[in-house]
């Protein structure tokens, strides 16, 4: 290849929501090819015909996300999300850290770093509490505190698979006591595109774990949030939880997702995410050469 | 195991895959008669390569 693609589409395979990302990023005209991580090599060596002037990165894996914008940035290369959004996104701790310094409305969370900090967090916090690792994905791994016998059944599990403690970080976090379901909005940009109410009988409401997926109105109070996460995070593509706390009748921000998913929930509600981002990837990409 | 022919065929079931013109390498694509995903791994004039699609791993995911 001699002429550098406009765009890359970093992903670990071209699953919907890919496919549907690079078919729209083409229909803006742009020329868009993925980018595997065996591809990677090429592209930082400059060998494939110039930089691309963008990198969006949709890697399913998260250690490879950031491992492939870290080096796309170092090579001179604008990804987006940026790799140390992606980090902190992949990260529930340092979100936790971001949104209490920036005043964002979120469940009272504690860092544990051992056994008895779980131990001692979870009786500050009171019970139920939700132990999370801080970096899990689809909710795996996330275990609700119902009472001491769950902490220690917990604990004594994870004790005898990591007795040195590798899997520490994690968080603790209050429990949340939402009416049934939780809000996912997509943000593009700066613009919250769609919100949906996912509900489920699970008191995770991941679509992962078969959660309906129904279409709100992005009220002001959502979109209150959104500006919050976006002024924190800058511009991007977000998927953004919000759940309602019912003893205060007001929406926490969950977790921020740096790789929302989006095919099948577009498929229901019926607003074109791929498109909307495709606009937004043409946009940055004329801002930007018009700098140039 | 991989299979590098034109018209590949399911790695499960042995049926033959319907090789549609915007493949790209890296998709996922579903048998339509067992329902095994399988990952385009190379696609040239010389016709498709597909392999098993990869297991769900612990870091991936929202
Ligand atoms: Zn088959």
């Amino acid at each position: 290849m001699t002429i550098a693609d406009q765009v890359l589409l970093s992903v670990t395979m071209l699953r919907p929501e890919e496919k549907l990302l690079l078919g729209a990023l083409r229909a803006e005209g742009l020329t868009a090819r993925p980018l595997l991580m065996e591809d990677l090599a090429e592209v930082v060596a400059g060998r494939t015909g110039g930089p691309p002037a963008l990198a969006v990165i949709r890697n399913l894996s998260h250690r490879d996300a950031i491992s492939v914008s870290r080096r796309l940035e170092y090579a001179g290369v604008t990804t987006l999300n940026r790799s140390s959004v992606i980090e902190a996104c992949n990260d529930k701790g340092l979100q936790s850290l971001l949104f209490a310094r920036h005043d964002i409305p979120h469940p009272v969370t504690r860092h544990a770093f051992s056994y008895d900090q779980v131990r001692t967090a979870v009786g500050e916090l009171g019970m139920p509490a939700v132990v999370k690792p801080v970096s899990g994905s689809w909710g795996r791994g996330v275990t609700k505190m119902a009472n001491a016998e769950c902490v220690e059944a917990w604990a004594g599990g994870r004790e005898s698979a990591d007795a040195t403690g590798k899997l520490f970080p994690v968080v603790v976090q209050a429990y949340v006591d939402k009416p049934g379901h939780d809000l996912r909005v997509v943000v593009v940009g700066r613009t919250p595109v769609v919100a949906i109410q996912r509900a489920s009988e699970d008191w995770r409401t991941n679509t992962h774990l078969g959660a309906s997926v129904e279409r709100v109105e992005v009220t002001a109070e959502i979109d209150k949030l959104c500006q919050q996460v976006v002024d924190v995070l800058g511009p991007g593509f977000y998927g953004v939880d919000l759940v309602e706390d019912r003893a205060i009748g007001e929406l926490l921000v969950l977790e921020v997702n740096a790789n929302p998913e989006f095919a099948k929930s577009s498929e229901r509600h019926g607003v074109d995410v791929a498109g909307l981002y495709a606009a937004y990837v043409a946009e940055q990409l004329s801002v930007t050469a018009a700098a140039a | 195991m991989t299979t590098a022919i034109a018209a590949p065929k399911c790695l499960v079931c042995d049926t033959e895959f319907e090789v549609q013109e915007d493949w790209e390498k890296g998709e996922i694509t579903e048998c339509t008669a067992c329902g095994q995903e399988h990952e385009v791994v190379e696609k040239s004039a010389a016709g498709v390569r597909l392999d098993l699609a990869p297991e769900v791993e612990e870091d991936w995911g929202e």
